[in-house]
């Protein structure tokens, strides 16, 4: 178990050098620089040469790809160029949005997901099952901004339910729901599709299997049969929840720009806007940490729920 | 038992409290499309930023609703005669948002800061060579020559007065401002708004609407909706498809007045054809502007040469364009300019009201025998690469904003270096240089007339024109201005009715 986990821990180190000096070198590879783009429309050349340097970006690339990393394996992530304040308390004001949001999405697609395929598992062929076969094609062909949209349109404009856009991140946690229903609908709803394809055949196959046959044959009541079915279909999800979790990361990049919510995404698309390089860093390190993190996490609990992975 | 009336009573009175309570505490929405890159005043230049710092902000005289520099923080100025020095008296009892006294120890602070390495307007106020400050209330300013345009210079969004004690502190004014404008900062969300209060000290009365909130939505169609769904009071970037909707909705307003950008699309004057002044003055004849300013920006004025249409700086002896594609054709025949000649036009994504003037543009060279092939960049690329830096590329179409001094728009005009499209004349250049440093007003005019006269004759664009400045209002919610010139956001009358 210790060395399991070690390895994972070599890995995640190993992932995150690659992932992030790949970001590094990409960013600085795009056209556009970040002083000009702070000067604006109105500055001269030598302006433009006086504020680079003093964001230090005058330096060759190679130093300050190493200036980069001796901070971060202190713990610094550096200072935003365009926030000018530094970036670990850029990504605490917005960590907790996006979380919302993740969360909050992830518990509506799981529940719908889950919901949906494990009903129409149960009775393939009936009307049910064909509504969620429908619902989950449509789920996975359109894009998000897509649904968000028609969301914003439907039930924004024309009935006023929801608010438009926006998010207050200082008010009260009922006022910051209501703000996220549509956003949160808007990404659950491919993940759902996923999810509710994946419990569907899952099901099937469990059910199909010899020893629910046998079960039934010797007459074990539904309840049994249905908690011993669980037991085997519910590890084999577990990655795939894992997977969706990280989609969600990448999915509130769409969500957060068509809502105006203030969160990573929306940093992560100004600071690329703006050339702030270190935020953008910081944004990679925090996601490929959480992405990583859950599937390690998921791992560990498919483990626990699987004995059988437990004497590999 | 209940008095019969008593439940009507109670009611009608709690209706009336609520009215009347809505009506005095309600918060004002603004939804515009560009957010400020930051809250300082001195470290930008981006109107996007000083939109919204104007509230925050005062300045030492400041432009009126004509563009008129008016009294603001100095209530009067004095120019000496040979224009080497300028003098300001300043208002007295003016307090700071953090409750320290203004006075001239302020202003002067604010020079130098404004002088510093990495000021990107230390050029329009390097002249400052000494600042004295004899009592609280007196700046006088020595010059090392005249500056006609820097009474402007102190009028715009970056003349904004910062306390002395926190430009000694290193205070970050770029996420927590601190000045003495109407309005108090509040709170500042990246990428989602800002929150302001009323500043019950501010010098010509507390602002009556409390709270402004200005919010930073991209995209127009959703400023739109949420102006439909009553979550903007005002949506500053309306596209003008939607504007018939607002006319015909009693609920909202649609204001439109001049503004000071001129539209253009700049040619670069460094390469083959273009750097011919007849092919330049040929594009303008092929372009119909009318048609580009209808389709793209809304209508709007023509103009023929780089200036804002109504400017008092034009002469009235320059004339726009015209459309005549038949006289285009003589005129690149007579270049010689060959019939399979491709031009590179690069449009700044996320402004779709330039991608569409492009595409017009393309649309009308077509007609003339012009190939013109789009190329779709990002704003980050632009500003570094066809702005600055390389500047690669054949054609570009872009607004450029106006400014209280001509100084301000023909800057470095004439030399080649230092524009992007590289229009080059000695002449102008000479001109331009001395027009910043005479005072008398009536030489100056005739400078830049020379000057503007020239940008017409050689045009290095292709004169799109002036829009309008147009924004729609919740009927309830009036007097909200749009400074002429500088395009910032005046709250200061901001009612609801």
């Amino acid at each position: 178990m210790l060395r399991f986990l070690l390895s994972q821990a070599l890995s995640v180190v190993i992932t995150m050098v690659v992932v992030l000096s790949l970001v590094f070198v990409a960013m600085r590879a795009l056209p556009g620089d970040a002083a000009a783009i702070l000067g604006g429309l109105d500055t001269t050349e030598a302006q433009v040469d006086a504020l680079r340097r003093q964001l230090g970006l005058d330096q060759s690339v190679a130093v300050q790809f190493g200036v980069y990393w001796s901070g971060v394996v202190r713990g610094d992530l550096g200072r935003s160029i365009r926030e000018r304040r530094p970036v670990a308390e850029v990504l605490r004001d917005r960590l907790p949005v996006t979380l919302a949001l993740a969360s909050f999405a992830f518990v509506l697609a799981l529940a719908i997901g889950l919901g949906l395929g494990l009903l129409a598992g149960r009775h393939p062929g009936s009307p049910l099952d064909n509504a969620t076969l429908g619902f989950t094609t449509i789920g996975l062909a359109l894009p998000e901004f897509w649904f968000g949209f028609l969301l914003i349109l439907i039930f924004a404009v024309q009935f006023g339910a929801f608010p438009v856009i926006g998010y207050p991140v200082a008010g009260d946690v009922g006022v910051r729901l209501w703000h996220l229903v549509l956003p949160a609908v808007t990404l659950a709803i491919p993940r759902a599709a996923q999810m509710a394809r994946l419990a569907r055949a899952r099901l099937l196959e469990e059910l199909g299997a010899d020893y629910t046959r046998t079960a039934r044959s010797k007459g074990l009541p539904a309840r049994r049969v249905t908690r011993h079915v669980a037991a085997n279909a519910f590890p084999g999800l577990l990655p795939l929840l894992a997977l969706e979790l990280g989609g969600l990361l990448t999915g509130t990049i769409v969500v957060e720009q068509v809502f105006g919510l203030p969160g990573l995404g929306l940093t992560l698309l100004g600071a690329i806007g703006a050339r702030d390089y270190p935020v953008v860093q910081g944004v990679t390190i925090l996601a490929v940490t959480i992405y990583i993190g859950v599937n390690w996490l998921a791992d560990l609990l498919q483990i626990a729920a699987d004995p059988r992975l437990r004497y590999e | 038992m209940q008095h019969p009336f008593r439940t009507p009573l109670v009611v009608a009175t709690l209706v009336v409290a609520l009215l009347v309570g809505s009506a005095f505490a309600r918060t004002v929405t603004i939804a515009t499309s560009a957010q400020p890159e930051t809250l300082d005043p001195h470290v930008t230049s981006a109107t996007s930023s000083f939109q919204t710092m104007k509230s925050i902000y005062d300045t030492l005289v400041e432009p009126d609703q004509s563009g008129v520099i008016v009294p603001g923080l100095a209530h009067s100025w004095t120019v000496s005669e040979d224009g080497l020095m300028l003098a300001f008296v300043l208002r007295e009892g003016v307090l700071f948002h953090d409750g320290s006294e203004f006075d001239s120890a302020d202003v002067a602070a604010t020079i130098t800061r404004l002088q510093a390495e990495g000021s990107p307007k230390a050029n329009e106020f390097a002249m400052i060579v000494d600042v004295a400050t004899p009592d609280a209330l007196t700046v006088e300013l020595t010059l090392d020559a005249p500056a006609p345009a820097l009474l402007a210079s102190f009028a715009s969004g970056w003349g904004a007065i910062v306390p002395s004690e926190l430009i000694e502190a290193d205070h970050d004014f770029g996420n927590r401002p601190v000045g003495t404008g109407p309005y108090v900062f509040a709170e500042w969300v990246r990428d989602s708004f800002v929150r302001l209060t009323a500043n019950p000290d501010y010098h010509a009365g507390e602002p009556e609407v409390e709270e402004v909130v200005i919010r930073y939505v991209a995209d127009t169609s959703v400023q739109f909706q949420g102006l439909q769904t009553g979550e903007f009071d005002i949506a500053v970037d309306v596209a003008a498809v939607d504007w018939p909707t607002i006319e015909s909705d009693p609920r909202f307003v649609l204001e439109q007045g001049p503004s000071g950008l001129v539209l253009v699309s700049a040619l670069n004057t460094r390469r083959p054809y273009l750097e011919d002044p007849r092919v330049r003055r040929a594009l303008n004849l092929a372009v119909d502007t009318d048609t580009v300013m209808e389709v793209a920006y809304g209508g709007g004025f023509p103009v023929g040469t780089f200036m804002e249409a109504g400017s008092p700086w034009l002469p009235d002896t320059i004339e726009p364009y015209g459309y005549d594609p038949e006289r285009a054709r003589e005129l690149l025949a007579e270049a010689g300019v060959p019939d399979d000649w491709t031009l590179d036009m690069a449009l700044p994504q996320p402004y779709d009201t330039h991608i569409t003037a492009g595409q017009v543009i393309q649309d009308m060279l077509g007609d003339v025998g012009v190939t013109v092939e789009i190329r779709v960049v990002e704003w980050g690329v632009w500003l570094g690469e066809i702005y600055a830096n390389d500047r690669d590329f054949d054609m570009t179409v872009i607004g450029h904003t106006g400014k209280l001094d001509a100084s301000g728009r023909l800057g470095g005009y004439g030399e080649r270096d230092r524009t992007y499209h590289g229009y080059e004349n000695a002449e102008v250049a000479a001109m331009v240089q001395e027009a910043a440093v005479i005072s008398d007003p009536g030489e100056r005019a005739e400078l830049y007339a020379a000057v503007l006269t020239a940008l017409h004759d050689e045009p290095p664009f292709i004169y799109i024109g002036t829009p309008f400045t147009t924004f729609a209002r919740a009927a309830d919610v009036d007097g909200f201005w749009i400074t002429p010139l500088l395009d910032t956001f005046d709250l200061r009358s901001l009612r609801v009715d």
